[in-house]
């Protein structure tokens, strides 16, 4: 197997963790957010995992889940459903409050975008009382959504102006394991956000997707 | 969009063979689909509960039968959602049906060499687009057509979408 990530790339977070996490071999490579790694696609599409059978996965959830669940397992639906919900609802959201908190230092504008997604993981959690979002145990769909809540969340002054205690809770647990500590050093090296800067910079524009509605 | 989302759900019903007892509603402004289970669970998104029925009619071959296969699955469902499923996703038709064209260069199926539920959601999720396409269009993207006049081939996929014509011969012999 092979990685391709490239620096500053918010989407690579993930997926280092889940590798950590995983124990996978693999090789990583770091290549310019430009470089189209993927024959069949024409933009540039990172990360990207080159399998042993020469299929690519192109997309950071689809690699977490490879990397994280066993196959066939009874937790596979609620795992499915919040990786759909956070590539389709917060991953646009998620990119839009990036911008306004790096690009234009509008930290408290990019947590009010934040907001209704927040407080439904809040809501979620609260309603089932478990440790992390599907079960009592870490899964894919826990490393996902730390991974796109991260960069924003672990600015100190933007969890502590939430008051959402269970994904406060949830949060700095699942930040805690050894994995994501090391992923999230390697990814930030103690820059914050601003090590995002040139990534996003190169992020087209989507109004459309950044202004719509969350959850329900 | 809503609406698309739950004729797609109700085809791939009819599809796996399951009887028509699931009751469904949609969500939010982007109007996601939900399926009420009989215990009471909600079960949200199209690629989250299309999978959920295709483990419901015991069909889990559609989903791949190796971690590697069951991930390319979940790559191209996921691309199905993102690329077709989205608002403006028409005017970015071109260059999702391009880069769905280098793909299936070398391939019967989106998963390779076997059926999966990548090729029945995509299915229903390019038809509209290659109704509108031109005959010429059409040849352009020639693995695509391929691809797809296999999958409406094949029994109980079509369903609620008219056929579309794909032509056998090439009558433009300068298309590349």
């Amino acid at each position: 197997m092979r990685l391709y990530v490239s620096e500053g790339n918010p989407q690579c977070l993930k997926v280092l963790a889940a590798f950590e996490l995983s124990g996978a071999q693999c090789e990583v490579e770091a290549v310019s957010h430009e470089e189209c790694i993927v024959p069949f696609l024409g933009h540039s599409k990172l990360p990207a995992l080159l399998l042993d059978n020469g299929n690519f996965l192109f997309s950071s959830n689809v690699i977490c889940r490879y990397l994280l669940t066993s196959g066939g397992d009874e937790t596979s639906t609620a795992v499915g459903q919040w990786l759909e919900w956070e590539t389709l609802d917060l991953q646009p959201v998620a990119l839009h409050a990036l911008r306004l908190a790096v690009l234009q230092d509008k930290k408290s504008e990019a947590l009010e975008s934040l907001r209704p997604s927040l407080s439904y993981i809040e809501r979620s959690l609260q309603k089932t009382g478990k440790t992390f979002l599907t079960s009592d145990e870490l899964s894919a769909a826990d490393v996902v959504l730390w991974g796109t809540l991260y960069p924003l969340l672990s600015e100190p002054m933007l969890l502590t102006a939430v008051d959402f205690k269970a994904l406060t809770a949830w949060f700095q647990r699942v930040g805690s394991f050894p994995a994501c500590k090391k992923a999230s050093d390697g990814t930030f090296k103690g820059h914050g956000l601003q090590s995002l800067k040139s990534y996003l910079q190169r992020q087209p524009t989507n109004s459309t997707q950044a202004t719509r509605a969350t959850t329900d | 969009m809503a609406e698309a989302a739950l004729k797609e759900l109700a085809s791939l019903e009819k599809y796996l063979g399951l009887k028509k007892t699931n009751k469904y509603s949609t969500k939010g402004e982007r109007k996601v689909p939900v399926l009420q289970t009989k215990d009471g669970q909600d079960i949200v998104g199209l690629v989250t509960i299309a999978c959920h029925l295709v483990k419901a009619a015991k069909q889990e071959q559609l989903l791949g039968r190796t971690r590697e296969e069951s991930a390319v699955v979940q790559q191209w469902l996921e691309y199905r959602i993102v690329q077709l499923g989205a608002p403006g996703a028409k005017e970015e038709s071109r260059s999702t049906l391009r880069d769905l064209n280098e793909y299936l260069e070398d391939k019967v199926y989106f998963g390779g060499d076997f059926l999966s539920l990548a090729d029945i959601l995509m299915y229903y999720g390019l038809h509209s687009c290659m109704v509108d396409l031109t005959v010429q269009d059409r040849e352009k993207f020639v693995n695509v057509s391929r691809w797809f006049s296999h999958i409406q081939q094949l029994p109980n996929v079509q369903q609620h979408l008219p056929r579309v014509h794909i032509m056998k011969n090439r009558i433009y012999t300068n298309v590349h």
